[in-house]
């Protein structure tokens, strides 16, 4: 379902990916380990068409459509979904009211009427308690004043709302303790399905023990230097990167 | 102070003397009316090298050969649908509309009226008081509104009563290059409260200045609120002067999105201990419109509360002008006075201009001021984005989040949603629903 064919990109001129190949196919989950500065956050960033990342070389195709050639707004609306590694916060938009805008503009997009309030409402409290969400976290601001943990959760709950086809987990479980990690490892686990995918973006091994990889790669200086099973994690947990990693952080640091 | 340039002295002269031939009222409103003229001719037209008009550019009004306003127009002008409200005044071109003009019975003595009306009766209240509030001495249009006003409103709460409906005064302009001085003049005695609601409308090509006189005895509650959405042709000049006694409390709330020059200048005089101000103000500005706000509150005795929080959201080569002072006298301890300015700029064309200013001659107060200008935030927009909301929805949505903080301020829940419609279709939304 994600076909990534040899993808370079840049941010602000350095090149940070270098030629990453990667095919995902409905039902798995795939994850994607490596040091600080290889290009996880970027690979994220570059599916999710993000301004700044340029793609400079290669393709990104998302159920054989041209993923590259949509506005970040397309991409949602094809079934894409990133968790943030930084949810934003956004005094002023109530939660509730940026989550119907979003399930609205998903609907539209696809040709169907706008949400029915009674419905919305239902899924909205099954989901809740999905993430174990708070009712309150409903009226305040998106993200405003969120702890780490509420945020992280916060995005699996938009995520469970907007049921997208593929998502990304761009190091959700950063800055989580064990029990805020349980409950979005859980929700996530909730949401995997045979037509589902799923990208998850992680520097430790620790996350994959409660999501549980189909595949892992390892991601260095902008390339996969190795892909393997669920084991792979384990190895690296107990090696770590140095043997992949004889320049760390090349590719943040390349002119 | 400059000398007026002969060119402008003359027709105004002439003007005015030709007006007060015809004027039919007592001697000591006509007394106030030559002094008026005669602070005008002091003052003269400002020009840009004076401070307080230094980023306001009246060539445009200045090109104009203004006329006087003919009250013919009164019945014949269709206005834009009007909220039903208990008591209203309409002035069309400063002229009392009496047909326009629904009023329900008031509580005992109070006064909702139009100034022809009331000097036949009220005509010593309001001469005592006419003019009397400090503030704006060196404001040229102010002088020219009180020289020059045909017709205002007068609005009389006596001590201890609550009116509670809102009053809706709307002045209405037509256009034709008219110079209009609309007037306002509300007195809350010992205790009284009421809820004043000021609407700018109009169309085409005119001058309004209106001057609106607003004194609080002790322990008054006044929220008022002024709606400026003139047509993007009008030049809009106003004043508005309060003066506040012991313990009293004025909500000001200053909404703006009409005229390509509108700008308000705004003094209030906290004059007993313990009396408080909410200055809230938000400015929308698209195309070449310039929002302009000169606000000015003078603490003069202890245990004050001043806050201001005004906010303006400019597209196209629209421009913002803030310029608030805060002045604590030496007496005033315990003062708490507080200013915020903050511009959003939704084009690299926009402009804003804030000037933040604080004079205190106290030792123990709290004041504080913060003024920033910026860009939508783009992490907030792509987050938006990354969610399927569309990029014209996307910064609609933060635009509007921005701005509502300060419709939220507005108790009076029809007006606060009127103003969240309108800001709406002003950012092309459709609709913002229960956000």
């Amino acid at each position: 379902m994600l076909e990534i064919r040899n993808l370079h990109a840049t941010v602000e001129g350095r090149e940070i990916l270098n030629g990453i190949d990667l095919i995902i196919r409905p039902g798995e989950t795939h994850a994607i380990m490596g040091p600080n500065g290889s290009g996880k956050s970027t690979l994220a960033n570059v599916i999710a068409g993000r301004e700044g990342y340029v793609v400079t070389e290669g393709d990104i195709f998302f159920d054989g459509k041209n993923l590259l050639e949509m506005d970040p707004e397309t991409r949602a609306c094809e079934g894409l979904f990133l968790a943030f590694q930084y949810p934003v916060e956004i005094p002023g938009v109530a939660n509730l009211y940026f989550l119907k805008a979003a399930v609205n503009a998903v609907r539209k997009y696809r040709g169907e009427p706008s949400v029915d309030a009674m419905d919305f409402w239902d899924l909205i409290h099954e989901r809740m308690e999905l993430v174990k969400m708070d009712e309150s976290m409903l009226k305040r601001s998106v993200n405003e004043g969120f702890s780490g943990g509420e945020k992280k959760r916060n995005e699996v709950f938009q995520m469970a709302v907007l049921q997208p086809r593929f998502a990304v987990m761009d190091e959700t479980d950063s800055g989580l303790d064990i029990d805020a990690l349980r409950v979005v490892a859980d929700g996530v686990n909730a949401l995997r399905s045979p037509e589902r995918g799923f990208l998850v973006i992680t520097h430790y091994q620790r996350l994959l023990d409660y999501i549980v990889p189909d595949y892992v790669h390892v991601l260095v200086n902008g390339r996969i230097a190795r892909s393997g099973g669920k084991e792979l994690a384990v190895e690296l947990e107990q090696q770590g990167y140095a043997l992949y990693n004889e320049e760390p952080g090349r590719a943040r640091r390349a002119a | 102070m400059t000398a007026i340039a002969p060119l402008f002295s003359d027709p105004y002269y002439q003007a005015f003397a030709a007006f007060m031939t015809e004027r039919r009222e007592p001697d000591a409103i006509a007394r106030l009316r030559r002094a008026a003229f005669a602070r005008f001719e002091t003052l003269g037209w400002p020009t840009r090298r004076q401070e307080a008009w230094r980023f306001t550019d009246l060539a445009a009004l200045q090109a104009l050969a203004l006329q006087r306003p003919s009250n013919a127009l009164i019945d014949a002008i269709t206005l834009p649908a009007l909220e039903t409200t208990t008591h209203r005044r309409v002035f069309v071109n400063g002229y009392f509309a009496p047909s326009l003009s629904p009023m329900q019975p008031l509580p005992d003595r109070a006064i909702v009226s139009n100034f022809s009306q009331a000097l036949l009766s009220h005509s010593d209240r309001i001469s005592s008081v006419l003019d009397s509030l400090p503030g704006l001495q060196s404001h040229p249009f102010a002088a020219l509104n009180t020289a020059f006003w045909e017709d205002g409103a007068f609005v009389y709460v006596p001590q201890g009563t609550v009116i509670k409906e809102p009053i809706h005064l709307v002045f209405y302009t037509t256009g034709g290059d008219m110079a209009v001085y609309p007037r306002l003049l509300l007195a809350l005695e010992d205790g009284a409260q009421a809820t004043v609601v000021v609407e700018y409308q109009g169309q085409g090509r005119s001058l309004n200045a209106p001057l609106a006189e607003l004194q609080l005895g002790s322990s008054a509650v006044l929220h008022y609120h002024q709606v400026q959405e003139e047509s993007l042709q009008a030049f809009h000049l106003g004043g508005i002067r309060v003066h506040q006694s012991r313990a009293s409390q004025a909500h000001l709330h200053l909404f703006s999105s009409g005229g390509q020059l509108g700008r308000t200048d705004l003094e209030v005089l906290l004059d007993g201990e313990h009396a408080g101000c909410l200055l809230n103000g938000l400015t929308l500005g698209q195309e070449n419109q310039t929002g302009d706000c000169h606000l000015r509150v003078e603490h003069t005795q202890p245990h004050g509360t001043s806050e201001q929080v005004f906010k303006s959201v400019l597209d196209g080569a629209a421009r913002a002008v803030f310029d608030g002072m805060i002045h604590v006298r030496p007496h005033a301890q315990k003062t708490d006075a507080r200013q915020t300015s903050r511009n959003l700029l939704l084009s690299r064309q926009a402009k804003a201009h804030s000037n933040p200013r604080l004079e205190i001659l106290a030792d123990d107060v709290k004041c504080g001021h913060g003024s920033s200008t910026g860009f939508l935030d783009p992490d907030a927009e792509f987050y938006l984005r990354a969610r399927g909301i569309p990029v014209i929805q996307a910064r609609a949505l933060l635009v509007h989040a921005f701005a509502n903080d300060s419709l939220n301020r507005i108790i009076l829940a029809p007006l606060r949603e009127r103003l969240a419609r309108l800001l709406a279709v002003w950012l092309g939304l459709d609709s913002i629903e229960g956000n």
